[in-house]
C-alpha cells in the first residue's frame, strides 16, 4: 500500500478474502476526507460492489491482479479499479436497469444499481490489458455531516 | 479476516430464528446461502432473519435474502421476517429499493 498527501493505492489480488483490505482503505479514507458514517459506509458499498464486478464479470472467479488507488480534492472523491483481465464492453453493464420493487424480484444486476445509486459518476476504460474503472462522488458540505 | 457467524434456533411449528453476526458481502454470502437453503424447505413456514449482528451488506449479501423472499412468497402462509437493521444496513435496503418488499421490523440494532 502507499500513501501520499490526497492518495491512497494498494496492489491486490481478485480474491473474494481481500475485499476487506478495500473496505478498509475506504474506511480510512472516509476519515481523512472527513465523510459521515453513512456516507462512508456507501463508498465502501461501491468500491465493493466495483471489486465484486471485477471478480465475476472479468476474472469470471479466476484469480488476477486488482489495483486500487483513491485520491481526494476539496469537491472530490475517486476510486479507480484496474484489473488485467480481457477488456470488457462495459455499456452493457452500465446500462443495468433499476431493480423495480413492484415487478419480479432478481438478485442480478443489484450491485451495478447500487454503484449508480451511490457515485456521482462511473466511467470504463478498455485498456489493451485489462479494464480501467473510476467511481466518483463530489463533495459538497453537508455531505461531511450528514449524507 | 472478514467473518459471518450464522447462530439457527429452531422455535417450534416451522419457526426458525436465525441470528447473523459480521459482514454479508461476497466473502461470506456464499456460505450464508449453504445455511440458509436447508432452511428454506417445506418444513418451515417462518424464518426470521436478525440483523442486530451485522455492520455491512452488499449485493451478494442482499441477493442471498432475496432467496429467502422468493421462498416465502411461493406458498401460502410462509414468512420471511428480517430484524434489527442497523442505521447503515437499513440505508443499503433503502438504496437497492428493497425496504419496501422485504417485511421489516421495526427497531433499530441494539
Amino acid at each position: 500500500m502507499s500513501d501520499s498527501a490526497n492518495q491512497l493505492s494498494c496492489n491486490l489480488n481478485s480474491s473474494c478474502d481481500c475485499v476487506h483490505v478495500l473496505s478498509s482503505m475506504v474506511e480510512v479514507v472516509g476519515h481523512r476526507v472527513g465523510l459521515s458514517d453513512k456516507l462512508t459506509n456507501r463508498m465502501v458499498l461501491a468500491v465493493d460492489e466495483m471489486f465484486a464486478n471485477i471478480a465475476q464479470h472479468s476474472y469470471h472467479g479466476h484469480e488476477g491482479k486488482v489495483d486500487m488507488s483513491a485520491c481526494w480534492r476539496d469537491d472530490e472523491l475517486s476510486f479507480e479499479l484496474r484489473d488485467y483481465a480481457e477488456p470488457l464492453m462495459a455499456d452493457e453493464m452500465l446500462a443495468w436497469p433499476v431493480p423495480d420493487a413492484a415487478g419480479e424480484l432478481k438478485p442480478g444486476g443489484l450491485g451495478m444499481h447500487l454503484m449508480r445509486a451511490v457515485m456521482d459518476k462511473i466511467e470504463h476504460e478498455a485498456l489493451a490489458d485489462g479494464n480501467r474503472w473510476r467511481l466518483t462522488k463530489y463533495l459538497h458540505g453537508e455531505q461531511h455531516d450528514e449524507a | 479476516m472478514m467473518k459471518l457467524e450464522v447462530s439457527q434456533i429452531e422455535q417450534g411449528e416451522g419457526a426458525v430464528r436465525v441470528k447473523l453476526d459480521g459482514v454479508v458481502n461476497i466473502q461470506t454470502a456464499v456460505g450464508l446461502r449453504r445455511q440458509l437453503k436447508p432452511m428454506l424447505s417445506k418444513k418451515n413456514s417462518n424464518i426470521h432473519i436478525d440483523l442486530s449482528g451485522v455492520g455491512f451488506i452488499d449485493s451478494a449479501g442482499l441477493a442471498t435474502l432475496v432467496e429467502g423472499l422468493q421462498w416465502s412468497r411461493a406458498a401460502e402462509g410462509r414468512r420471511f421476517v428480517l430484524s434489527g437493521l442497523s442505521d447503515n444496513v437499513r440505508d443499503i435496503f433503502e438504496l437497492a429499493k428493497l425496504d419496501a418488499v422485504f417485511e421489516i421490523e421495526q427497531g433499530n440494532a441494539a
